[in-house]
């Protein structure tokens, strides 16, 4: 059986009941896995936010099965916890007109990432199977990838005074996925409001459900199909992009695209001068030795 | 040939201060290109070269307001000279592809104490270092505390800065100690002094500013 957000509203007193839910939640159990793909290189998260009530069963189970530092109390939708190197899934939330309304925001996968092209060290790269990786021990703390990420992902943990800095951020769950398993906020979604599986049956599935609000509702919309090459976080949006905390049209800032051309002209410059010094160095040196001769 | 008479060309302490400006400027060089090529962005990993990078650039630029009071002439002359460009330059870079690749001397018009060339390398030294300073304070201090894009620009700009002082430095380092006609340039980094004969013919207009 599927919750609603209303039947999670009406029936749940909150913060215990989201405790509860999850103690009994055993993580890996659950079917619909990645065992199911040939090419995980295909798989991605559909997001229904219509269907999220706002449990946090996402939250905590990112946590739980990240080895993140676990938390004794579910957050308060009124606040909801920011995106941090020790959390790296939260809810975007908004009340209107006295109805809570729900958004699961976590690094969305761009096939053309922002974060991957200004990162100095490579701990910001594409892994085999397409998705974002971070490794902390390449990071050089240099924040770039928090001031070009369009959705704000990338957090670091700043020690002004002794300048170490920490970054981490979402997985895609890449460990899971390799024993099989799906990622652990689709697994610990109890509305199926997150569902994991193969992009381009999502793709086809978020389109039929947005034509579907559609027609009660003309402002739903989907969201990263084609964004930034393709995210492999796409959502089915019961409002504009914007209205949902999303950007409209995300690009990879015009300034860290220039970066890359800039290196090569770098690169190119810094090599064609150490030639031109040393046709230079040949030929002055004849003519001045030939000047002295004479 | 070694003439005994030699003509002080720097101060003691502008040639110390040169070559603890060039370490400086070295460790923010090599720790920044760390940065700015990414197949060289390995040994950045941990954070170590941004903390080389942060102490170096506060000896260089500390170094260089300290000398200020240590030498304030030719602290000032430096800043002339930056900006002093004027027609007499115009000579030097008509004159200059030839002379650098070996034609005749007497074809290079007389320069000053530094010649246009150099006052060339001196202007991109504090242009850039002002360039350098201004965006790498926002980089360093005001990150989150200024726009996204603002932050963006100030790397990309930091990057422009570093290609055209990088080339720059190539050109300092080869004029400075490698080409055939700068016998003694070198030596004078080293110990302030210069030939007579070296300073007629490199700087003819200095030279003769000295015997009058």
């Amino acid at each position: 059986m599927e919750l609603t957000r209303r039947d999670f509203v009406k029936g749940s007193a909150g913060a215990a009941a989201g405790i509860a839910l999850l103690k009994p939640l055993e993580l890996g159990k659950k079917g619909n896995g990645a065992q199911q793909f040939d090419n995980l290189s295909e798989v991605a998260m559909l997001i229904d936010v219509s269907k999220c009530i706002g449990c946090w069963m996402c939250y905590l189970a990112c946590k739980r099965a990240n080895g993140l530092p676990e938390v004794e109390q579910l957050p308060d939708p009124d606040n909801p916890p920011e995106l941090a190197p020790a959390t790296w899934t939260t809810l975007f939330t908004k009340k209107e007109s006295g109805e809570w309304h729900f958004r699961k925001h976590a690094c969305m996968h761009c096939t053309d990432a922002a974060c991957v092209k200004v990162c100095p060290t490579g701990a910001l790269h594409y892994n085999e199977l397409g998705f974002v990786q971070f490794d902390r021990d390449n990071c050089s703390g240099c924040g770039y990838c928090t001031q070009v990420c369009p959705f704000e992902v990338p957090q670091l943990q700043e020690n002004k005074v002794s300048g170490d800095c920490q970054m981490d951020k979402c997985t895609f769950c890449i460990d899971r996925l390799k024993k099989g398993m799906q990622t652990a906020c689709a697994e610990a979604c109890p509305t199926g409001s997150i569902k994991f599986g193969k992009r381009s049956e999502l793709l086809e599935e978020g389109q039929q459900r947005v034509a579907e609000l559609q027609k009660t509702n003309p402002k739903a919309c989907f969201y990263g199909g084609s964004e930034l090459g393709g995210l492999h976080v796409m959502y089915v949006l019961e409002d504009s992009p914007e209205a949902e905390g999303l950007p409209t049209d995300p690009k990879v800032p015009a300034a860290a695209a220039v970066h890359d051309v800039i290196q090569w002209v770098g690169a190119g410059a810094a090599v064609a001068a150490v030639a031109g010094f040393g046709l230079n160095y040949l030929v002055a040196r004849t003519r001045i030795a030939r000047e002295g001769k004479e | 040939m070694m003439e005994a008479r030699t003509i002080e060309r720097f101060k003691r302490r502008t040639v110390w201060f040169h070559w603890i400006h060039t370490i400086a400027f070295l460790a923010l060089l090599v720790t920044g290109a760390i940065l700015f090529f990414p197949s060289c962005g390995g040994p950045a990993a941990g954070g170590a070269t941004r903390i080389i990078h942060r102490v170096a650039v506060v000896i260089f630029v500390g170094g260089a307001l300290a000398y200020i009071p240590l030498n304030p002439k030719m602290a000032l002359q430096f800043v002339k000279d930056c900006f002093s460009f004027n027609k007499g330059d115009l000579g030097w870079m008509m004159a200059a592809p030839d002379y650098y690749f070996g034609g005749p001397e007497d074809k290079m018009p007389p320069q000053g104490h530094v010649n246009t060339g150099q006052k060339m390398w001196q202007l991109v030294i504090l242009g850039t270092g002002v360039i350098f300073v201004a965006t790498g304070a926002i980089m360093w201090f005001a990150k989150g505390s200024v726009s996204e894009s603002v932050f963006q620009w100030s790397l990309v700009i930091h990057g422009l800065a570093f290609v055209l002082v990088l080339i720059m430095l190539f050109v300092h380092i080869y004029l400075g100690a490698i080409h055939p006609r700068m016998t003694e340039s070198f030596k004078s980094i080293l110990t302030g002094k210069i030939s007579p004969t070296y300073a007629k013919h490199h700087y003819g207009k200095w030279y003769d500013s000295l015997q009058k």
